[in-house]
């Protein structure tokens, strides 16, 4: 899951100064993270200073053939800007960029991760699809998502009051999970030889 | 068309076009034996749980199973207790219910096949099971989540993103350079690519040269030699914001009841407008057919003359109704015409004299501490009252409910994107509805009424929190905004906690829910001796040049509103609704009388969409407020595979039409939907 | 040298810690170290302690080795992937450097380059288990080392006043048997909770060092007990340093404190850590008062 978060202003203007723009905003998808109230601010102010050509305002941009009709639908307005504002997540910006290829396509928006990657939205739940999974030695609790350093040999000693070093808004994941093994009587799972991660497992889905 | 023809063709599209960006973002396999077997070691009865993959082509055929792992369980001496394929293992609110009194006594341990989702969500489910005193059942991962670069978007492209938080595309010519390069280099090519191929993988393009050839053919080049040295930030995750916004998301998801959406609401361009009389229609075309059960029965003749309120037509049988006229004149045709539900329906067309004339039949009945609670219902029978949120289920029926009932709802929610029909109708016909609500509650012998209005409305919770102080047995619950919050069984169990069973009615948990409209039209007919032959409509939508609430008599043609309203105000393609842009039904043709149902019309941009292969994202069923699987729906009906529609409870679908709201690839599922429930309803 | 040596023939093992300066200029860090560190076991040198760029913990050991002190090698895991800390841990044993703590490191977010790359490609325990591969002549990849494997003593540390004892217990033991040969403790100032976790502790048989951190006033006290993992000053020390600003401000207090938790730990502990930061000038009189020298 994918959350978005608008670039600067100023750093958006400079994309299309004195340029002729088009603008697709993409809903997300849906429920996932998008500043609508602030893009239509942002948009509406370009859309006075007269270089706006047209705003398409739609969902799932990322899927190539929807995409497609509604840029068909917008086509005159499209060819007549210079630039392609794309306010969504990275898929949509790209989908967009391999559809108008001559055209400059921008982003407008940064994007960040949100748990739960996969199946329904967002979730309290995060996997960080190492590969290897290590959900048997920590009671049920992801070391590489709930720690912030991915540790998998138990706690770095930094959580003060069981608060991650990195954030006090955070619990330690090691100390959740500590208690989780504790709670189910796995505390013997603490002894299990020394992992070692590996990085090498992308080629296998490909 | 056949559903069989249409997924011919869809087939034929999908491999023609589409096929080639379709990946399988299929995530897991299972652990080998040698890694499985010292944590297995001593736990000797197992029961297994397999996700059924997600983020792939959806198939009913070729869903994994539990077989691969039993067997290697059986090599090692393991005994299973049982086995279970569920879809979504991380959607924990159903698979909570689903998993509920499967794991039998004597379990050691569970072994779960999925993704690290599925496997947290059940460990945490067993932790959270156990009491405090007994240990819960240990639970095992028996496979491995693969690693892919990035997150794909909803449609399964190869393109995706790793979710920096700096996007760099704007530099790149739209080429994501940490995804699509090995190295995720932001300053240019590392120099190690041979005949354009990455070092790292002889397939795959080095995406520096793709960023050249892609920015040399835009004439960017110079702008982008001309960029400031790129450095990667990897500070700028809010842990908090993300994590406040997560839990915010699944509040809302399960927040009164499970599931739901929230649609924009789009109603300031009419929330605040007044009431207006639409002005007198010349000729109005009265169906015989505006509610639930059989068509009334004409009992006026062309060339009849006929006066406001008189009865037209006679109610045809328990569920059925009578219609009146509404409007003083003569007759001039019975016929088919035009219908904006069911496409025709015989109808009285009468022209109207322009006086207004009330039949004499229209009279006060007697205050409502004298009338019985069998004279309110013959009045609310004979008045032509029907549910006017859409459905129209005749009210008098709901009046006599079968079961004891000690709660009136009156649905105050209009969780309809765009319409304020209801809205203005709190507003400008308070003392009305709440006398009518007090009949219902007289009539059903209730404890007490309570009027639920969304929070959106709050000039309506106000007035209404005022009008009900001077009843004891009155009140106003207040609803966060959520979509299909006026369906009774999601109203009923907000606000009550209680569940309508399965094939039930709100009565078998004592409750009966009654739409604002409707309850107003009750007030009329026993203050007024009015029948029910005008109703309030709202226009309205992005494209409609004049939006108005209007009160509208019954048998308007819809098209004098559009045009009373200024008609379009683009050439583009428009899409016209009767009803709301979620259960509103698509009018063709716009030559169809405002009905007692007709709560809205709506003009708004037509929606270029094209269904696509379902990739089982789980969106819909993590929307559907009646906690069903709308994805095995859409490919049921596909297959014309009736029974097994019926045993995914397809006749327990409301239609609100949240999965097909949300749904990714465009499938158009209400409809799907409907064909099964009248298969099934065939079938009987 | 290695001082596990030392412990193996029961010497109460005193050692220091330096941190490099943010800059390539040794000569003052030298200076003090050969002026009050001289007598010691061995000094430990930082690697880039607090995420806080500066120069290197290895070329620093070095420098001190070759003045005549006994440097102990820290490295931590957030720099450096395992090629890289496979590499350094050559490069010291080739230096002759025969100590290291291993660790895993604060995270970049707390230093002053908060948008670094974070790399914890492997952990303290992984790390103590590489050298123990290392030592057997194999590196992590599973291919041979050429030549005579290098043996080094092998520290870690231990959090003994931490909330969850029982979790650092826990992860002590699978630092032993990853291979730890000794430990430092984070500094402790509750002597009875440092001894109740000693009795624990002593099960895995390896010498533990007590670790000290001189108070050097009330607000480092304070900020210590707001912000530092594993540490907790109790009331009636904020008070003894709040009382007499002066003696406090002279480190006349701090050296007093920490000779007194010095005292009362030692018979349970087979050495101790001196984490001065910048108070090496005092490190004397503190093993003086506390009966060391």
């Amino acid at each position: 899951m994918l959350i978005t978060q608008l670039k600067t202003k100023d750093s958006i203007l400079s994309l299309t100064d004195g340029k002729k723009v088009f603008i697709i905003n993409c809903f997300g998808c849906r429920e996932v993270y998008f500043p609508l109230e602030e893009a239509a601010g942002l948009q509406g102010e370009m859309n006075d200073s007269g270089m706006v050509t047209g705003i398409l305002t739609t969902d799932y941009i990322c899927n190539p053939e929807n995409l497609e009709l509604q840029l068909e639908s917008h086509k005159e307005a499209i060819d007549a800007a210079d630039v392609v504002l794309v306010f969504s997540c990275g898929v949509g910006v790209q989908t967009v960029a391999a559809r108008l290829e001559e055209k400059t396509v921008c982003a407008g928006c940064d994007t960040c991760r949100l748990p739960g990657f996969q199946g329904v939205t967002p979730l309290e739940y995060d996997c960080g699809q190492c590969g290897e999974c290590y959900l048997n030695l920590t009671g049920g609790i992801c070391p590489i998502t709930a720690c912030s350093k991915s540790l998998v040999n138990g706690q770095c000693g930094g959580a003060k009051n069981g608060k991650c070093e990195v954030d006090p808004n955070m619990e330690c994941g090691w100390e959740r999970i500590y208690r989780r093994l504790e709670k189910i009587g796995r505390l013997d799972a603490m002894k299990c030889p020394v992992q070692i991660r590996n990085f090498a497992t992308d080629k296998e889905v490909q | 068309m056949s559903f069989r023809f249409i997924q011919m063709l869809f087939e034929l599209l999908y491999h023609s076009q589409g096929g080639e960006h379709l990946e399988d973002y299929t995530k897991y396999r299972l652990k080998s034996a040698d890694e499985l077997a010292p944590i297995l070691a001593g736990t000797d009865h197992l029961f297994v749980i397999a996700c059924n993959k997600c983020f792939k082509e959806f198939t009913t055929t070729e869903e994994p199973d539990c077989a691969a792992f039993e067997k290697m369980a059986a090599e090692q001496g393991k005994t299973i207790t049982g086995s279970m394929k569920v879809d979504f293992l991380c959607n924990k609110t159903q698979t909570v219910r689903k998993l509920k009194d499967m794991i039998p006594e004597g379990t050691e341990g569970v072994c779960v096949v999925s993704c690290g989702l599925g496997i947290q969500t059940i460990a945490d489910m067993m932790v959270e099971n156990g009491g405090p005193d007994s240990r819960p059942i240990p639970v095992f991962a028996a496979a491995d989540s693969l690693n892919y670069t990035g997150h794909h978007g909803m449609a399964l492209t190869k393109k995706s993103c790793d979710a920096c938080a700096q996007c760099y595309l704007n530099i790149t010519g739209g080429i994501c350079p940490i995804i699509d390069c090995s190295k995720s280099l932001v300053n240019g090519q590392c120099g190690g690519a041979k005949n354009g191929k990455c070092e790292v993988d002889p397939e795959k393009d080095c995406a520096w040269e793709k960023i050249y050839r892609r920015l040399e053919k835009q004439g960017r080049l110079e702008e982008f030699l001309n960029q400031p040295v790129q450095l990667r930030d990897y500070s700028k995750v809010n842990f908090k914001f993300v994590n406040d916004y997560v839990k915010s998301v699944r509040e809302n998801r399960l927040d009164g009841y499970y599931g739901g959406v929230h649609p924009l609401e789009r109603k300031e361009a009419t929330e605040r407008l007044e009431l207006q009389r639409f002005p007198e229609p010349q000729v109005v075309a009265i169906p015989l057919s505006m509610h639930a059960g059989a068509p009334a029965n004409p009992v006026v003749a062309v060339g009849d003359s006929v006066k406001v309120g008189q009865k037209i037509g006679e109610s045809a049988g328990f569920i059925s109704s009578p219609v009146h006229s509404s409007v003083s004149g003569t007759v001039i045709a019975i016929e088919t015409r035009g219908h904006a539900t069911r496409g025709t329906c015989p109808a009285v067309v009468i022209q109207s004299d322009g006086k207004n004339t009330l039949d004499a039949s229209i009279q006060p009945h007697k205050p409502l501490e004298e009338l019985t609670p069998e004279e309110i219902i013959d009045i609310v029978k004979e008045a032509g009252i029907v549910g006017m949120g859409g459905a129209g289920f005749p009210t008098s029926v709901k009046l006599k409910p079968a079961k004891p009932v000690d709660t009136i709802l009156l649905n105050g929610c209009e969780c309809e994107p765009l319409l304020t029909a209801d809205h203005r109708v709190m507003l400008e016909f308070a003392d009305d509805v709440i006398y009518g609500l007090r009949a219902i509650v007289k009539t059903v012998g209730a404890e007490r009424g309570l009027i639920v209005i969304e929070d959106n409305k709050q000039d309506a919770i106000e007035l209404m929190k005022e009008k009900v102080a001077a009843y004891d047995n009155l009140d106003v619950v207040v609803a966060k905004t959520k979509y299909p919050q006026g369906a009774e069984k999601m109203l009923i169990k907000r606000v009550l906690k209680r569940q309508v069973p399965s094939g039930g009615l709100p009565a078998d948990v004592g409750c009966v829910v009654s739409n604002i409209s409707t309850t107003k039209a009750i007030s009329d007919a026993i203050q007024k001796g009015m029948p029910l032959i005008e109703r309030v409509v709202t226009v309205t939508g992005e494209r409609l040049k004049h939006p108005g609430n209007f009160i509208v008599k019954i048998g308007t043609n819809t098209k004098d509103l559009i045009d009373y309203c200024g008609g379009a105000d683009s050439e583009n393609e428009i899409t016209y609704k009767a009803g709301g842009p979620m259960m509103g039904f698509t009018l063709t043709d716009l030559n169809v009388p405002i009905m007692k149902g007709s709560n809205g019309i709506i003009c708004v941009d037509t929606e270029h969409s094209k269904e696509q292969p379902c990739i089982k994202c789980g969106r819909c069923v993590d929307v559907c407020p009646m906690e069903l699987s709308p994805l095995y729906f859409a490919k049921y009906a596909d297959e014309e595979n009736w029974l097994a529609m019926k045993e995914k409870n397809v006749m327990d679908c409301v239609e609100c039409r949240s999965c097909e709201y949300i749904c990714s690839s465009k499938i158009p599922l209400v409809a799907k939907i409907k064909a099964g429930k009248a298969a099934v309803r065939g079938m009987k | 040298m290695k001082i596990t040596e030392k412990f193996e023939q029961g010497e109460f093992v005193v050692t220091a810690e330096v941190g490099p300066p943010k800059g390539c200029h040794i000569e003052h860090l030298l200076e003090e170290a050969k002026t009050y560190l001289s007598d010691i076991t061995a000094v430990n040198v930082t690697d880039n302690q607090s995420s806080v760029m500066r120069l290197g913990s290895l070329a620093t050991c070095k420098a001190l080795k070759d003045e005549g002190l006994t440097p102990i090698f820290q490295i931590t895991c957030r720099d450096r992937n395992r090629i890289a800390l496979q590499s350094d841990l050559l490069s010291a044993a080739m230096f002759g450097i025969e100590n290291l703590l291993l660790l895993t490191g604060d995270h970049t977010k707390l230093g002053d380059h908060p948008q670094a790359k974070p790399v914890f490609d492997l952990d303290s325990v992984s790390l103590i288990h590489t050298v123990t591969q290392l030592e057997a002549g194999v590196d992590l990849g599973g291919n041979a080392l050429v030549g005579e494997p290098p043996k080094f003593a092998k520290g870690a540390v231990v959090s003994p006043c931490s909330d969850s004892v029982d979790a650092q217990l826990a992860k002590m033991e699978h630092k032993v048997r990853a291979g730890a040969d000794y430990f430092q403790t984070q500094a402790v100032y509750e002597p009875e909770k440092f001894i109740k976790f000693m009795e624990k502790a002593s099960q895995f048989g390896k010498p533990v060092q007590l670790g000290i951190v001189i108070p050097k006033s009330a607000g480092m006290a304070k900020y210590m007990n707001d912000n530092v993992a594993g540490i907790h000053v109790p009331q009636e020390m904020l008070d003894e340093l709040r009382a007499d600003k002066e003696k406090t401000k002279a480190g006349i207090t701090g050296v007093e404190i920490a000779a007194r938790i010095i005292k009362e730990c030692k018979p349970y502990c087979q050495g101790v850590h001196i984490m001065a930061l910048g108070w090496e000038s005092k490190i004397p009189a503190l093993l003086q008062q506390a009966g060391l020298r």
